[in-house]
Order: C-alpha cells, then sequence, then structure tokens
C-alpha cells in the first residue's frame, strides 16, 4: 500500500511539471487566436493573425531563409564534425585525445554571446562583409563539437575487430570508411545533424551578432519585434515554429524507430561476427 | 554509405529550393543589383505605405532593418560589415558619429526642402549647420497619466512626481540622462549641467523619489501604461502619443520646469553603399506630404513646417506636441558631456537605482 501510494505522488509530480513546462506555449498559442488584438482578454475566435504572417513577405522570406540557413550549415556541420569525431577516435595517445575532446566540450558549454562576439570581432577584423555567409559560418562554427558529441559514442559502441578484418582482407581506407564506419554510426550522423539543425534554427545569440545586410533569421526577428511591443502576429508565427519543431521530433522519432528495426533485422539475420557484411564485394 | 549520400543530396536540394524561392519573392519585390536602399531604422518608424510609395516613385528597392537603441545602431554601423545608406540616430548619438568621422557630410545642393523645415531645430549644437544630418521627428520628455487612476490637475510639474500621493506609481524611463534631468531641471538648474554641487543636490533629491517609483524600465512602458497597471509614466512624447491611440484614459504633460528636446536625424554613414539613394530618400521625406503622412502615422511631432499645415487642426494645436514657443524656450537639448561627466551621470543614477531594490 505504501509503495502505491509514492507512486501517485510520483505521476503528480511528474504532471505537475510538464504543466509548468507548457502553461506558457500553451497561453502563447491559445491567443494567437484572440481576436481582441492583445493578450489582456480572450475575446473571440479569429485566424486573422495568421493570415498577417502569410500576407507578411519579409517574414515569409525570412523564414525561408532561416529553414535553407540551418538545412546546409547543419549539413556541413555534421560532415566535418564526423570527420572530426573519427579523427578524435583514431589518436592514439590517450592523452591527447582526452585533450582534443575536452576542447570539443568547451566550445559547446561556452556561452553563446562570446561565441557570437568573438566571431563578429574576427569577421570585422578580416574585413568580412555581414550577410548570409556571416551567419552561415558562424551556425558550422557552432554546431561541429555537437555533431562530435553525438557521433563519438557510435565509435566508440562499433566493433573494431571488423575494421581489423576488412583491412587484413585487402580493404583500402576509403572502403573502410564508406563499408564499414561509415554504416555502423549513421544513427550518431543522423542524431548530429538534427541537434545541428535545430541548433542552427533556434540560434539567436551568436546570429543577432552576425548578421547584417538585409539577411535575418526568425529569432533575430521576433526578438526585433517583440521589443515594439508583442503583437499577436508573433504568437501566430511562434506556433507555427512551435508545430514545426514538434514534427520534427515526431519525424525523427520515426527515423530512429526505421533505423533500429533494420539493425535488428540485419544482426538477427547474419551471424554474429558480420563477416560476410564486411567482406562481400560489391 | 549510399544511404548517407542520398540524404546530403536530398537537404542540399532542399536548401536549393528554398535558396530559390527566396531569390523569387525578392525578384517580386523588384530587386536588382545597384537599385537596393539599405534604410536601417528604429522599429515601427515610418508608415510602411511610405516605403512603398517610395519605391513606385523612385525605383530604388528598400531593405528596411530596424534597430531598438542608439548604442546598438552604433556598434553595427561602427564594426563596418554593413551597408547602411540612411540611419535616423537621436541627437547626441550623432554627435558622437561625427566626432569618430563615421558620418557622410551632406552636399545640400542636392537637398531639396531644407526651407520646409522649422527654422528653430536647424543649426543645433550638435550639428552646426546641419552639415550631417537633416531631423526627421522631435519630441519632449514628460509625463504620461492615466485619468482614472490620478488627477490631473494636481500634476504639471517635474516637482510633482514627489507628491506622496503617487507612493509606488511611477515608472521611470531607464535612462541617466533622463532621470537625472528631471531633477536637475526641477531644481531649476539646465539638464546639462556638469556643476558638481547641483548634480549632488539633484541625486540627494532623486533620493526622495524613491517611495514614489514603481519600476524603472525601457520600452516596457508602453504595454504597462496601456494595460493600467501604473498610473504615471515618464517618457518621451512620442512613446506617450502611441499609448494615448491605444487607450484614451491617457494624457500627456510637458512639466512647467521644462523638459529635453529630442531630435532623430537622418544622416548617411560613411558606409554607405548608395548615396544616391539615401538623397533620393531625404528628399522624399522633406516633401511636406510624406512628413504629414508619417507624422499623422507614427504619432510623433513633425519638424516639417509645411507638413504641419497639412496635419488635423487637433494634432498641430496640441501644446503637449507642438507647445508653444514661450514652452519651447524652456526646452533644452541634450549636450554632448563628454566621458567625464557622462560617467558621473550615469554613477549617479546607478545609485539611485540601487537603492530602489
Amino acid at each position: 500500500m505504501m509503495e502505491k501510494r509514492s507512486f501517485k505522488w510520483a505521476n503528480l509530480y511528474l504532471v505537475f511539471v510538464f504543466l509548468l513546462l507548457y502553461a506558457p506555449i500553451a497561453y502563447l498559442i491559445y491567443y494567437s487566436f484572440n481576436a481582441g488584438g492583445t493578450m489582456n482578454s480572450f475575446t473571440g475566435f479569429t485566424w486573422e493573425h495568421y493570415q498577417a504572417v502569410f500576407e507578411d513577405t519579409r517574414l515569409i522570406r525570412i523564414a525561408l531563409d532561416t529553414l535553407k540557413l540551418a538545412l546546409s550549415s547543419a549539413l556541413a556541420a555534421t560532415i566535418i564534425g564526423t570527420f572530426g569525431a573519427i579523427g578524435i577516435y583514431y589518436v592514439k595517445k590517450r592523452r591527447t585525445r582526452n585533450t582534443l575532446l575536452s576542447f570539443n566540450n568547451i566550445l559547446l558549454v561556452s556561452p553563446d554571446v562570446i561565441i557570437g562576439a568573438s566571431l563578429l570581432i574576427l569577421f570585422t577584423m578580416v574585413g568580412f562583409q555581414l550577410g548570409f555567409t556571416s551567419v552561415f559560418l558562424a551556425h558550422i562554427a557552432f554546431s561541429i563539437p555537437i555533431v562530435v558529441l553525438m557521433v563519438l559514442p557510435r565509435l566508440q559502441e562499433m566493433n573494431d575487430s571488423m575494421v581489423t578484418a576488412a583491412r587484413d582482407l585487402g580493404a583500402n581506407s576509403f572502403q573502410v570508411l564508406s563499408r564499414i564506419i561509415l554504416p555502423s554510426i549513421t544513427p550518431g550522423i543522423l542524431a548530429g545533424y538534427f541537434m545541428a539543425f535545430t541548433y542552427s534554427l533556434d540560434d539567436f545569440a551568436v546570429t543577432f551578432f552576425v548578421t547584417g545586410g538585409g539577411f535575418s533569421t526568425l529569432s533575430v526577428e521576433i526578438y526585433s519585434r517583440a521589443r515594439q511591443g508583442v503583437s499577436l502576429e508573433i504568437n501566430a508565427l511562434s506556433t507555427i515554429l512551435f508545430l514545426f519543431a514538434l514534427g520534427l521530433v515526431v519525424g525523427y522519432y520515426f527515423i530512429q524507430q526505421g533505423l533500429e528495426k533494420n539493425k535488428r533485422k540485419r544482426t538477427a539475420v547474419k551471424d554474429p561476427t558480420n563477416h560476410e557484411k564486411a567482406v562481400s564485394p560489391r | 554509405m549510399k544511404k548517407l549520400t542520398l540524404m546530403a543530396v536530398a537537404v542540399l536540394a532542399l536548401s536549393g529550393v528554398l535558396h530559390l524561392a527566396s531569390v523569387q519573392l525578392d525578384r517580386a519585390g523588384g530587386a536588382t543589383d545597384g537599385n537596393t536602399f539599405y534604410f536601417y531604422n528604429w522599429g515601427d518608424y515610418i508608415d510602411p505605405e511610405l516605403l512603398e510609395k517610395f519605391e513606385e516613385e523612385t525605383g530604388y528597392r528598400v531593405v528596411y532593418e530596424t534597430f531598438d537603441s542608439n548604442e546598438a545602431m552604433y556598434t553595427k554601423v561602427q564594426q563596418g560589415g554593413t551597408a547602411y545608406d540612411l540611419v535616423i540616430p537621436s541627437e547626441y548619438m550623432i554627435d558622437r558619429m561625427i566626432q569618430e568621422d563615421m558620418l557622410m557630410e551632406l552636399d545640400h545642393s542636392r537637398i531639396e526642402g531644407m526651407d520646409n523645415l522649422v527654422k528653430d531645430f536647424l543649426d543645433q549644437p550638435f550639428d552646426p549647420g546641419n552639415r550631417y544630418s537633416i531631423p526627421y521627428f522631435w519630441g519632449t520628455l514628460g509625463i504620461v497619466y492615466n485619468e482614472t487612476l490620478i488627477d490631473g490637475e494636481s500634476l504639471d510639474s517635474w516637482d510633482d512626481l514627489w507628491s506622496p500621493a503617487l507612493k509606488e506609481s511611477v515608472m521611470l524611463i531607464d535612462g541617466a540622462r533622463e532621470v537625472m534631468g528631471l531633477s536637475l531641471q526641477s531644481l531649476g538648474y539646465s539638464l546639462n549641467s556638469t556643476n558638481d554641487q547641483a548634480l549632488q543636490e539633484a541625486a540627494d533629491k532623486l533620493d526622495g523619489l524613491v517611495p514614489s517609483v514603481k519600476a524603472i524600465v525601457a520600452d516596457e512602458i508602453k504595454t504597462y501604461m496601456i494595460q493600467e497597471e501604473a498610473s504615471v509614466a515618464v517618457t518621451f512624447s512620442g512613446e506617450a502619443a502611441d499609448m494615448m491611440w491605444e487607450n484614451e484614459k491617457l494624457h500627456y504633460v510637458l512639466p512647467e520646469e521644462g523638459s529635453n528636446l529630442w531630435f532623430d536625424n537622418m544622416v548617411i554613414p560613411k558606409t554607405a553603399q548608395n548615396p544616391d539613394a539615401a538623397y533620393a530618400f531625404i528628399n522624399f521625406m522633406l516633401e511636406p506630404e510624406n512628413a504629414a503622412q508619417n507624422a499623422d502615422y507614427i504619432g510623433y511631432s513633425t519638424p516639417n513646417e509645411a507638413a504641419m499645415e497639412l496635419l488635423p487642426e487637433e494634432t498641430i494645436s496640441d501644446e503637449q506636441f507642438y507647445p508653444s514657443e514661450e514652452t519651447m524656450d524652456r526646452l533644452e537639448v541634450y549636450e554632448n558631456l563628454g566621458p567625464e561627466y557622462l560617467g558621473i551621470y550615469n554613477d549617479l543614477f546607478l545609485e539611485f537605482k540601487i537603492q530602489r531594490n
């Protein structure tokens, strides 16, 4: 009986925490349908704020730019980060490896403001025009450590004897990379890509420092609009973004599920040493 | 590997499509190289219809970017990675930018309509002879009150803010020059005072204001006053006009001791890529009907005399926004006090702010 009761309390606590976390968002979404025009009181239902968002070509342009930026910078960061992770993994000296990893982690925990300010100083020093390219480079820079961190555990899980076996059977470096290493760390790469994508999508601080020349992202735009008094158009836009993020999480879940299923199927069919796969000529 | 390559290609294709889409949107707006006009302005500080009209009349395409403080604007322009053609800073920032050689000297032969402007607003101490800047809007610092919460009759000077009746109900704008200035003026000193004794007196007097203060905030004042969360606020006339537009119970008072007279002027930074467009825009804004339309939309006071004639009678006759000459004489423009006294103002204001908590 005692046990049952504590279980209930735990549930209640969980519900409470989630309520607390989601209440502001729910509140914001609720008022995005308000016909009253302010967040003071709900006077009636309307779609007009959503209409306003879609009629605002500047906003749509910025939304497209933001997506383009997130997709492409995450891709570049994933490629660089994956090779970085492989590089770190194959560093022989333990101490050097740990040092490299620490340098990677420092970038991860250092405040965005510092990264943004230092990048701004760098771009200014080399006389770089601020615009899409500067933001693109900045986003790649802060996404790489995340990708490294997501890929590295998968490398550690990888069966090293497979690589040795492949080499033994005459595979060259490229074949080892493309047939053994990359397939076994694919889930990590995907996770890294998604993390980099979301980081880029919602980054404010770094972007704020390095934007210019007519280029802007949604978070910077929302900030500058909110400063002038919150219009419900911002609520509508935030709601759309929230739903988009929700879609991303669900999408990622299914991709991950698909991969797991594939993996289970493969390991069930093939022999435990996976020799066949490692050397199968194609 | 195959799967990963496929995904990468898909991502690239998708970004390509997005890129084309945003370029297409730009095209629809009529963008080609060389006719783009980068305009860096305060948020919500121009009637968007005017931007469209300007595009139609001149063929330039406007890229409109906004800032929320003079300092933010200064940093962006100063670090040089930007190519803004026209910027609208406030007077003290213009002074600083002139001193740091960041502004292009204006060629007055290319500017038409200077005589539309009120003579009193030209040739100000921050820019003698208007060599670098042309007035865009002007205004004052004053007191906004809510008639249902406060008896307006009892509120016509800075000194009235100290009244015990206003306990915990005044919101102050978060600015050292503004708050120190109102204290100085309530004592009869100039708000540009560099007299240490006067400054100390003003700071001491501010201590007495602590019980009345509800909050020291910036842009948020607008929302609070509209939603009637405070009864009195010290804020700029333009902000006040916005609030009064939203909430009819609000009124603006220009204190009788005098107040600050501020300007937001158009300037062309040295980094401008398209000064021709900037001149075209200055001329466009000097045209009386455009200035009038803008003033009507934003609610700030226009420096354009010819435009004032086009504005509704009730706007122009409003003494709080277009004060009489006698009141105008008591208004003071902020002068650049130099880093030493600016530091003193900031320190004294900070001491006041700390006390509050």
